[in-house]
């Protein structure tokens, strides 16, 4: 492999995984300005909002 | 409304975008779209790709969701239903496609794997023939498809039926031969649509570049334009090229029309065309023409 494109998918990765992480970090900011905890209402008998294609 | 857009979506996942497939692919054939290029070998192969995968993809995926998630994370099911679908639906979709993007990518820089991806660049013409066309080995080891099982498993089910739906709509269309982005590069009142529409999704003009013979010429781009749904990544990446032209000629230069079964099913079985990439002791990847590569790094966007 050329020695450019090495480095180019090198800094290409890293810029990735902060995309990655990008919409988490949104969400968490987005819950902190608003003040929602979804988390908390999670209820454990409830059946997640599922369809038929995708229910395991 | 939302029981409407629910119904279209699980109606679209089931048989909607295999008939859609099928109306376009009609269309296409119709319209002479496909030449004279379409031959017995080339139609053996589309059509064996098209179908033999789902009886081999489908189990494995349904073992991975059914039988090895409960096993690996006996606790994490649902885990992160919580989430709110708008949350969810970004994160499946960045996940999902960025991995695929990055899938695709090495498919066309690490030599060794070029192999894997080539029966889906020898086709030399667009349409929904070829959009499904793959090494087996390359659709066995979509990576984002494991990935967006894990996180279906984990909770996110319902925001990836429409990511999903949306995901394949659009990268059916970005392989059709009927170039149904024009009217945006034609009508002038409709240049920043088009402006945003080239950026964010990959389109025909786009996605026809990355399946060109050419990458010289200001319009090929077979070594740029990964992007599957959306085009960003290309943008961000530095691997765009944009030229709102269509390529003249569609493949590879190095394809000697390789028996279907070899294109299918490399390295299990090998082609009998000598010097062919696919043949046994073949080259990983066929000497290419020198570049202009001032020239071409400079039409690069992003």
């Amino acid at each position: 492999m050329e020695h450019h494109i090495k480095q180019r998918i090198l800094k290409n990765a890293l810029l990735s995984l902060f995309i990655y992480a990008l919409p988490v970090i949104l969400m968490f900011i987005s819950f902190y300005l608003s003040g929602e905890k979804p988390w908390l209402k999670k209820d454990p008998n409830a059946k997640p909002k599922t369809t038929k294609q995708y229910k395991y | 409304m939302i029981k409407f857009i629910e119904a279209v979506f699980e109606n679209l996942n089931g048989w909607g975008l295999t008939a859609l497939t099928l109306i376009l692919g009609v269309a296409e054939f119709s319209l002479g779209l496909y030449g004279k290029k379409w031959n017995t070998n080339e139609k053996l192969l589309d059509i064996v790709c098209y179908t033999l995968p789902k009886l081999v993809i489908t189990p494995v995926i349904t073992y991975f969701g059914l039988k090895f998630l409960p096993f690996a994370l006996p606790n994490a099911k649902n885990i992160f239903d919580w989430v709110p679908f708008i949350w969810g639906a970004l994160i499946i979709a960045i996940y999902d496609d960025l991995t695929q993007y990055w899938y695709h990518r090495l498919h066309h820089e690490i030599p060794w794997l070029w192999r894997f991806h080539r029966t889906h660049h020898s086709a030399p013409y667009m349409g929904m023939a070829m959009a499904s066309r793959q090494n087996i080995i390359y659709t066995l080891f979509f990576s984002q498809t494991y990935l967006t099982t894990i996180l279906v498993y984990l909770g996110l089910g319902y925001p990836a039926l429409f990511v999903k739906g949306l995901k394949s709509l659009i990268t059916k269309l970005a392989h059709s031969s009927i170039k149904w982005d024009k009217p945006f590069y034609e009508i002038r009142w409709l240049h920043p649509v088009a402006w945003v529409l080239e950026r964010t999704i990959s389109t025909p003009a786009t996605h026809h570049a990355h399946h060109a013979d050419t990458f010289d010429d200001g319009v090929g781009h077979y070594k740029g334009n990964f992007g599957n749904m959306f085009f960003l990544w290309d943008i961000t990446f530095g691997t765009a090229l944009i030229s709102r032209q269509y390529p003249a000629s569609y493949g590879i230069k190095s394809y000697k029309e390789e028996e279907w079964y070899a294109q299918f099913l490399w390295p299990i079985l090998k082609s009998k065309k000598e010097g062919s990439e696919l043949s046994l002791n073949g080259p990983e990847v066929e000497e290419e023409e020198p570049v202009a590569e001032n020239e071409y790094r400079s039409a690069l966007v992003g």
